[in-house]
């Protein structure tokens, strides 16, 4: 490093150090860029309803009487984070134990028709899940469901994504642990409880936190069973606060601050891990 | 599963059917059964639906049509005009999601420093629920929003020109969405090996060179995923024009899936509805079987 000529060090560093520029500006450009809209949702969140008449980056006035009003007198959000929370959490319990159960059934039983059911189930990913809304609303309505935790929490089950990838991964999992398992005595749910499961913890838990933060975030169908205030989940209430308080800007932004913490905080502990949950879809695909 | 279980188990199996068959279905049994109540059902009943015109109230009532709610929707402008926009918006979507997903995944691969930062804030809007996307959105392009602050001399209110409101929507769904693009994308670059980058060194090419010879070839397999898997999932939005537009103005936002909630769950036509379901269900699976092929010609 001492004696360089410098010159030379000068027409070398040039063009890396332009293309470092560049790369920091895009980069951070666009980070900038992306993080307006939740920017702009807690500075409105803090603005006094005298300031919303005109566009400002900063208000004069900083005022935190909406959060309270929110945390302290709509007793409703509470519920609807309650709603989400306990159809996200049964939805993502109900994927992981039935999605192991039959992935571990087709990669290590053998049954008369298990190649059927497996392709049968493949092909279902090509149905795209909009096109049964009409007839899953009558049967859901048949059944009595409507309206209740279970009208949500069911169809989401079916989804085929979670056997798939467990079934892949199942199936490279080597034969000869569970071999010496059942020399030992082991019955076939401790080989599936007790072997495969630990050995699955990276991918059930990417499934799961995949399927629980989807859920949580479903739309669609929800918006199609769920029709009273208590039942609704987050994505559903806080539509309806647009025809309430959209006049006031700040209160609309203060609720839709406080519905999306939940979530920002599962992501920010689990960034990394959400990420590669998504890095894996596109490996099956 | 005790000791009883397995007694219980081996007298149903008798003779007739041995043990393995019997625990694998009853390992198989509880995903089977949403399966078939949730999905399969369905799936074949809203085919027979679509034969009727639907009596909502009492479906023993019904009538048989055959075919007509099909020939309906050959003559149905409304559906045709819906399927279009819906091309439209995937046209805008999809190409500026993958160019940009691109772009983020090599400016973070290339070791700056800060990514977790990046990653965040690329990626946070992802996890976001599609009506909270909206509604933020429908705040920024209002009156007193940030978008229409600055934009308005050239755009004016984005929302309510029926020009605009599509595209206004894609943009909104590229920050919502692009963050799965970055992430495949991301994982794409990581896994090209550097080894051909040094070779490339030593022959003298420049990053751009690099990035265009050894980069994206390298990537094509992630960048057709997702150019497929985009497709597919943007044909089927819904929910920016449900809560930012109703479909508006003028219908210039009504894509297919909203009309078909419109059909099933606002005029109740739940018999011609469930036939523009298959419809559509028929389309995306022509869609991706011809993007299938295309691509393994073009790969082998």
């Amino acid at each position: 490093m001492s004696l360089r000529n410098p010159t030379e060090h000068d027409f070398e560093f040039d063009v890396p150090a332009i293309e470092t520029l560049a790369t920091y500006v895009t980069a951070y450009g666009l980070g900038i860029l992306f993080l307006i809209p939740l920017y702009q949702m807690f500075v409105l969140s803090i603005t006094p309803t005298d300031e919303l008449g005109s566009f400002s980056w900063f208000p004069e006035d900083v005022t935190f009487a909406y959060w309270s009003w929110v945390l302290f007198e709509q007793p409703l959000i509470y519920r609807w984070i309650f709603n989400t929370l306990l159809i996200a959490t049964v939805t993502t319990l109900l994927v992981l134990v039935f999605d192991s159960l039959i992935a571990f059934s087709l990669t290590r039983l053998e049954w008369p028709g298990r190649k059927l059911v497996l392709g049968i189930i493949v092909s279902s990913f090509m149905v795209p899940a909009f096109v049964n809304i009409i007839p899953l609303f009558q049967v859901i309505n048949q059944l009595g469901m409507m309206n209740s935790y279970w009208a949500v929490i069911l169809p989401f089950t079916a989804g085929p994504l979670g056997v798939f990838l467990l079934y892949q991964f199942f199936r490279d999992i080597p034969e000869e642990l569970e071999e010496a398992a059942r020399m030992d005595g082991f019955s076939t749910f401790r080989i599936y409880a007790q072997i495969i499961l630990p050995l699955s913890v990276p991918i059930l838990s990417a499934l799961g936190l995949f399927t629980f933060v989807w859920s949580w975030n479903q739309f669609l169908w929800p918006l199609i069973v769920l029709n009273s205030d208590a039942m609704y989940t987050i994505p559903i209430g806080a539509v309806t606060l647009q025809s309430v308080y959209g006049e006031f800007a700040n209160r609309l932004m203060t609720m839709l601050a406080i519905v999306s913490l939940p979530l920002f905080i599962v992501f920010l502990l689990f960034q990394e891990k959400l990420i590669s949950s998504v890095q894996l879809q596109g490996t099956t695909g | 599963m005790s000791t009883s279980d397995h007694r219980l188990l081996d007298r149903l199996g008798g003779d007739y059917v041995d043990r393995e068959t019997i625990e694998g279905l009853l390992f198989a049994a509880p995903y089977l059964i949403v399966f078939v109540v949730f999905l399969a059902v369905p799936l074949v009943y809203g085919l027979y639906m679509s034969f009727f015109e639907w009596n909502f109230l009492n479906p023993d009532q019904s009538e048989f049509v055959g075919l007509e709610n099909y020939r309906t929707i050959i003559a149905d402008g409304r559906f045709h005009t819906a399927l279009l926009q819906t091309f439209y918006f995937v046209f805008l979507t999809v190409p500026a999601m993958t160019v940009l997903g691109v772009v983020m995944a090599l400016g973070v691969n290339r070791g700056i420093k800060g990514t977790r930062f990046l990653q965040f804030a690329y990626f946070v809007p992802y996890v976001t629920t599609v009506s909270i996307v909206g509604l933020l959105w429908v705040q920024m392009y209002g009156a007193n929003g940030v978008f229409t602050q600055y934009t308005a001399w050239l755009f004016g209110r984005v929302l309510s020109d029926t020009s605009l409101a599509m595209p206004g929507l894609a943009l909104t769904t590229v920050w919502w969405q692009v963050g799965f693009f970055f992430a495949i994308l991301l994982a794409a670059r990581q896994s090209v090996p550097e080894h051909l980058y040094e070779a490339a060194k030593l022959d003298g090419a420049g990053t751009i060179r690099m990035t265009w010879d050894i980069t994206i070839p390298q990537m094509k397999n992630s960048i057709i995923f997702c150019v497929i898997a985009g497709t597919i999932l943007q044909f089927q939005v819904f929910g920016q024009p449900f809560v930012m537009t109703d479909g508006g103005p003028a219908g210039s936002t009504e894509t297919a899936v909203f009309y078909l909630y419109e059909l099933g769950f606002r005029t109740f036509d739940l018999g011609y509805g469930a036939a523009v379901g298959y419809v559509i269900m028929v389309i995306l699976i022509a869609i991706s079987l011809v993007n299938y092929y295309v691509i393994e010609e073009t790969v082998n």
